[in-house]
């Protein structure tokens, strides 16, 4: 009964307002009256009588405030009040409105944005369940820098027996020695299309806890059984393939053509199922060629492993430790297998880390960079907006003692401007979400392989909470900063000075030492911008080792199934041979890899008269390039030493070979390589046996793995001498047209020799090149742009700060001209207080960016984070910036007019 | 300002309520009913009485009514609800405990 009685008489207070202030006042005048007459009655005259009861009585309007607060609905009442002055007095100065929403909606979108892809990339649990239990095991060789690489099929079946710490522990091949190179050409309908795949084993699926969306996935039988030549033609569709290429249509049980060979459909994936951001279309069963399941030295298969529960990944770790000590003897053999403590360069150890940690990978350094670079701009926007809003609450300070004269009390006033604040802040909150939501989208769409895991980049609860937390953070900063110091103040000095506002040295320090925060941190900024640009500078001027100008390129596959390698051979002949006779065509040649951004191949190659660390006469090379036609004369590699491959050795019995450099010093380490002999496995390219070559030339180092990183070794056959050919090869033409010109004809010259087989990656070898520096250019550029806001936004600070304090300080300019001081010297004077506060923050950014410049050593390429030249690059910036924004306000100052300042006052 | 400094805390309300439990009165009425009845010791400030009384009726303790005075003016006349009075009762046996533990306490000293 009560509670909706006091309900009712809320709500009558809230919406019948006009009615109950109506009843307050007749209240409050019946009292009033009742004091008046009993003056009267006492003897006083009306008059008299009327001003004493006043007089008791004091503020009216105070006392009614005191009643409608008991009332408890002030508040919601105040909020629209305020919130309506807020609008009302926002709408008068649109200057200052507009500037405020737009620097917080900056500064919030790109906070947002960035947010979005710390928590959807590196915060944000894998899509698996309880993924926090899966772990990745990769080989790492630090005696030759290699890290994360893959395991050999002898070692992960050994581990996948051995171990106790785990559920279940699965592999997948996305490489060459699986069937597939982690591509296959799908026929839906009549249209060949080119698909990302993965080949699979039951067991992983099983560690990942993931189960097909329809039908089934692969047997144990289908997927651990490395005979024959063939894998079972099975696979699983994704649900995203099954739904574009296929419309959806039931498919489970069909067979459908993959790499020229019908496959069952035995089951489709749920949407979005992947493994390691490989954005897998087509799960393939695992299946490895015989003699690759073998070999120890073929590194081939990566390892994903799911933590028993109530195991940690410690005691995997510790697991892990033990076997290493002595898995030769386990393993009952002592070639190649992983040890504890690889000295040698043909030694490897194995590696346990958290797979989503081996997901990101060495994404997170970048993605963290550009958050601390973001919350350097919200840093700077918010100092600018401080500053921004003292020099308003300075000219509104009057407005501001009236209302605390006329009963405001304080506590209203701060919500006052905490709503003003709010309304700013939700302006440019809501703003800033947009901004983000379109960055985001149309970053992805721009690099959309630069970022792990962008497929799943949404702005959700998280992100918007970190939205709402900034927003209002701001919003109350707002506020406070504001009101300030109204405390201390006393009202009749305020008052009495009016709208000039009495600024102390407080303030007038803090304006200062915002400015100076904000230079500095733009300084940070600017230096991190300055150091990425001139890496990503660096690296697109490297030497690659070829000439890339003009070079057109694109790979296609004549799967392992329809075709043997000597009628592949001679169907890519076929291809270059019609290149040859096109108009504009310098030189067409075809090649296994393309360079400079490779998977390396790490193929164990017997070399005569040689003994690896290990006492084997073995040396694993990285790189095999298996090239047709003139491939070093079109592709620009200069050749060294001895000669490169010439028709005469199609014909002749020797086998050849040639070298690059690397391998001729890391092999025969001074000695002449010409006439050295090596036996690359036959396998490894499509000929039946394992035959020796004898080294001709030494070709110059080409980067085959990233231009930034140094060349491995690398051996170079001519399958113009063996005649065969691996399913998949690169054809590369040297033109005087540009790529579009020939896509046409590039089309109707494959489809001519097999209609079945789709042209992929046309493109030419400048965008192959840009794609390759794609991150750091990415990083780069977001670095750039928000070092170049954070700089805009000094630059409005300090301009702000000079010309609060010009205006504030015309009287004694004025004086100061009229008592003969020269235009110069005032405009000498304010620009010295503008360098000197840009200096002062300019050195303190300096010593911020060599604090943490080894954050972002890492990222740089060919410079170091305390690179001379962009630093005084930076610092003379600053400085420009910094004379720019001193130049207007200390120009008026200089034109203030002694007559009109001081009739002024 | 007007806060009732000189009534010990929470006892402004108490009075209230006392005083319109016999009849419904207006604001001045009970001010002067307290000055009166307090012999001049206790001195109601306006500046809390009014904030006091819309306190108590937005409890629900009190309601008021518009009604002629005897001079025939209309005023606001208060008076006790049903859980006004239980309030009052509550009120008056803390305030007898209160002030019975003041009188020992101060006797004692």
């Amino acid at each position: 009964m009560r509670m909706l009685e006091k309900a009712r008489l809320r709500l009558r207070s809230l919406f019948g307002r006009p009615n109950a202030d109506f009843e307050l006042e007749a209240e409050l005048r019946f009292h009033l009256d009742q004091l008046i007459e009993e003056n009267i009655s006492s003897g006083m005259p009306p008059e008299e009588a009327r001003r004493a009861a006043r007089r008791t009585i004091g503020g009216l309007a105070q006392w009614k405030e005191e009643c409608r607060d008991m009332r408890h609905t002030n508040f919601v009442e105040d909020l629209v009040q305020d919130a309506r002055y807020t609008i009302r007095s926002l709408a008068k100065s649109p200057g200052f409105t507009g500037v405020v929403v737009a620097t917080l909606a900056l500064g919030i979108g790109a906070n947002i944005a960035i947010f979005t892809i710390v928590h959807g990339v590196l915060l944000r649990p894998l899509d698996y369940p309880k993924p926090d239990r899966l772990m990745y095991l990769t080989a790492e060789s630090p005696a030759i820098g290699g890290a994360r690489n893959p395991l050999s099929a002898p070692e992960y079946v050994e581990f996948r027996q051995m171990n106790r710490s785990f559920a279940a522990v699965g592999a997948y091949s996305t490489g060459g020695a699986a069937y597939t190179t982690g591509e296959v050409n799908v026929t839906a309908g009549d249209r060949p299309l080119r698909a990302r795949s993965i080949s699979v084993d039951a067991h992983l699926l099983k560690a990942l806890g993931i189960q097909p969306e329809r039908g089934r996935f692969f047997s144990e039988e289908e997927t651990a059984r490395w005979t024959g030549t063939l894998p079972p033609p099975v696979a699983i569709l994704s649900h995203e393939l099954w739904r574009t290429a296929f419309g959806g249509r039931p498919l489970v049980g069909q067979k459908v053509e993959i790499e020229g060979r019908l496959h069952e459909i035995v089951g489709i994936m749920p949407r979005g199922a992947d493994v390691m951001d490989n954005g897998t279309q087509v799960w393939l069963p695992l299946w490895l060629h015989p003699d690759t399941a073998r070999q120890r030295g073929a590194h081939v298969l990566y390892v994903i492993a799911r933590l028993k529960d109530g195991v940690t990944a410690e005691v995997a770790q510790t697991e892990l430790s033990a076997f290493l000590e002595n898995w030769g003897e386990r393993a009952g053999t002592t070639v190649h297998v992983p040890m504890k403590r690889p000295l040698r360069s043909v030694d490897h150890t194995l590696q346990l880390r958290a797979l989503q940690d081996a997901i990101v990978g060495n994404a997170s350094r970048p993605i963290w960079v550009l958050q601390a670079a973001v919350g350097f701009v919200l840093l700077i926007v918010c100092a600018n907006l401080a500053n921004l809003v003292m020099a308003r609450a300075g000219s509104r300070r009057r407005e501001l003692v009236l209302r605390a004269a006329l009963g405001a009390s304080r506590g209203r006033l701060l919500r006052q401007s905490v709503t003003e604040g709010a309304v700013l802040a939700g302006a440019g909150g809501l703003l800033g979400l947009w901004l983000a939501s379109v960055g985001v989208r149309a970053l992805i769409h721009a690099y959309p392989a630069s970022v792990p895991r962008t497929s799943e980049l949404t702005i959700d609860l998280p992100v918007l909470l970190v939205a709402l937390g900034l927003s209002t953070g701001t919003a109350l900063l707002f506020g406070f900063v504001s009101l300030g110091r109204r405390r201390t103040s006393s009202m009749a000095t305020a008052l009495k000075e009016g709208a000039k506002g009495a600024s102390g040295a407080w303030r007038h320090y803090a304006r200062r030492g915002l400015v100076i925060a904000q230079v500095a941190f733009a300084v940070m900024l600017v230096i991190g911008a300055g150091l990425l640009v001139q890496t990503v500078y660096n690296l697109t001027k490297i030497d690659a080792g070829f000439n890339r100008s003009r070079l057109v390129t694109f790979s296609m596959t004549l799967p392992m199934a329809n075709s043997d390698p000597d009628t592949r051979a001679q169907a890519y002949q076929r291809v270059l041979d019609r290149f040859r006779s096109v108009p504009g065509v310098l030189g067409t040649v075809a090649m296994s890899g393309l360079p400079p951004n490779r998977t390396p191949d790490a193929i164990a190659t017997p070399i005569e008269n040689y003994t690896s660390d290990d006492g084997r006469p073995v040396a694993i090379i990285d790189y095999y390039q298996f090239v047709m036609g003139d491939y070093f004369g079109t592709m620009g590699i200069p050749i060294i030493a001895g000669r490169g491959f010439e028709r005469t050795d199609n014909a002749s019995q020797g086998k050849v070979a040639i070298v690059n450099e690397t391998l001729a010093k890391r092999i025969w380490k001074g000695q002449n390589p010409i006439g050295q002999r090596l036996r690359p496995p036959g396998w490894s390219f499509g000929a039946n046996d394992d035959v020796w070559h004898t080294v001709i030339g030494v070709a110059k180092d080409v980067r085959q793995r990233g231009v930034e990183r140094p060349a491995g070794t690398e051996l170079y056959v001519s399958l113009d001498q063996h005649g065969v050919s691996p399913p998949s090869m690169n054809v590369v033409m040297r033109t005087t047209v540009p790529p579009a010109a020939l896509s046409g004809t590039i089309e109707r010259v494959v489809s001519e020799v097999d209609a079945a087989v789709p042209v992929v990656r046309l493109r030419d070898m400048d965008s192959v090149f840009a794609e390759s520096i794609r991150r750091p250019k990415l990083l780069a550029q977001l670095l750039g742009a928000f070092a170049g806001l954070a700089l805009l936004l000094a630059a409005i600070g300090t301009y702000g700060v000079l010309s609060y304090m010009v205006a504030e300080r015309r009287r004694e300019i004025g004086i100061r001209v009229a008592l003969g001081a020269a235009r110069f010297q005032v405009l000498a004077q304010i620009m010295k207080q503008g360098l000197q506060v840009t200096a002062i923050g300019a050195a303190i950014g300096l010593a911020g960016a060599f604090a943490v410049n080894r954050l972002i050593a890492s990222l740089l390429f060919g410079v170091q984070p305390t690179d001379t030249v962009t630093i005084v690059l930076v610092i003379a910036t600053i400085m420009a910036v910094a004379v720019v924004s001193s130049w207007l306000p200390a120009w008026r100052a200089s034109r203030v007019d002694p007559n009109i300042v001081l009739r002024d006052e | 300002m007007g806060k009732p400094t000189d009534l010990v805390q929470g006892t402004l309300d108490l009075l209230i309520l006392k005083t319109i439990s016999l009849e419904p009165k207006h604001g001045w009425a009970i001010a002067k009913r307290i000055q009166q009845v307090s012999q001049e010791a206790l001195q109601i400030q306006q500046g809390s009485l009014y904030p006091a009384l819309h306190r108590l009726e937005q409890q629900a303790w009190i309601k008021a009514e518009w009604r002629p005075t005897e001079t025939g003016r209309m005023a606001k006349f208060y008076s006790l609800t049903r859980s006004g009075r239980k309030q009052l009762e509550r009120e008056l046996a803390n305030w007898a405990r209160l002030s019975t533990a003041i009188n020992i306490v101060v006797q004692e000293a």
